[in-house]
């Protein structure tokens, strides 16, 4: 990893297409302004991550370990997850997530 | 309203159950419709059921069930998003639902992404998956870790599926 040391007001230029400057340093937080072509997409890291997370919570899952995950969360019980109103609803799922 | 889904076969609900995701979800950007369905034998697991892909659905818990002191602080562009006024957070539960998406993986513990809730305003059903960038929580938050069986609570079950 190449670290550089910057002050508020400087800048590096990645490549000749992208420069990223310092805007503003505060305590705990740098405010950062990137210049980059339009195709270049340029993200939050936390976006990446939420993006994989997704990617992989997508992926599908037995109904055998999801009844077990209820299971366990429902014993580990808290009280707000057991004094929720009565179901309100009229229909009910059908089919692969039946765990019986 | 009805739907075909992979997992749950044909669902039905009202046009007013649907939840907009204006934005689409990171790595989901074209799916705009969910709902969300509850069963009660997978209580307190909800379902993210997409309405246009048959076979995505989202395992998600609301995150006072896993965090009881859960709090938020939604940017600004994401309050825009939800159409709640940018000054104040929503409450959970009151004005908007909160859930964590779960990543269930063979061989690897639980865990739920705390960093980036899926929140849905309860009055007009817009949602946004909105990232705390300084919340400090985790996108992989370990579910059930050192948690032992303890009171059961045998009020959890029966009673049918409930729509949101």
């Amino acid at each position: 990893m190449l670290i550089v040391r910057r002050r508020s007001g400087q800048a590096i230029l990645i490549g000749d297409q992208v420069e990223i400057q310092v805007l503003e340093i505060t305590p705990g937080r740098v405010k950062l302004g990137v210049m980059a072509p339009r195709e270049i997409s340029v993200l939050r890291a936390e976006v990446k991550l939420t993006r994989e997370a997704n990617l992989a919570a997508a992926q599908a899952v037995c109904p055998e370990k999801l009844a077990e995950l209820s299971n366990r969360l429902r014993s580990a019980g808290s009280a707000q997850a057991c004094t929720k109103p009565p179901d309100r609803a009229t229909e009910r799922p059908q089919g692969a997530c039946d765990p019986s | 309203m009805q739907f075909q889904t992979r997992h749950f076969g044909t669902i039905e609900f009202d046009r007013d159950a649907v939840c907009e995701f204006p934005a689409g979800l990171p790595g989901f950007e074209d799916e705009r419709e969910f709902v969300a369905l509850e069963q009660p034998h997978t209580h307190p697991i909800v379902f993210l059921q997409s309405l246009k892909r048959t076979e995505l659905c989202f395992i998600t818990l609301p995150v006072q069930t896993i965090q009881p002191d859960y709090r938020l602080s939604i940017s600004a562009e994401d309050l825009r998003l939800l159409d709640l006024p940018e000054d104040r957070q929503p409450e959970i539960g009151k004005q908007v639902l909160c859930l964590a998406i779960v990543a269930v993986a063979e061989g690897q513990p639980p865990t739920a992404n705390l960093l980036a809730p899926v929140v849905i305003n309860l009055q007009n059903r817009r949602a946004v998956q909105a990232i705390l960038s300084d919340s400090g929580y985790s996108h992989r938050h370990p579910l059930l870790a050192g948690r032992e069986e303890e009171n059961v609570c045998s009020s959890c079950g029966g009673g049918p599926a409930r729509r949101f």
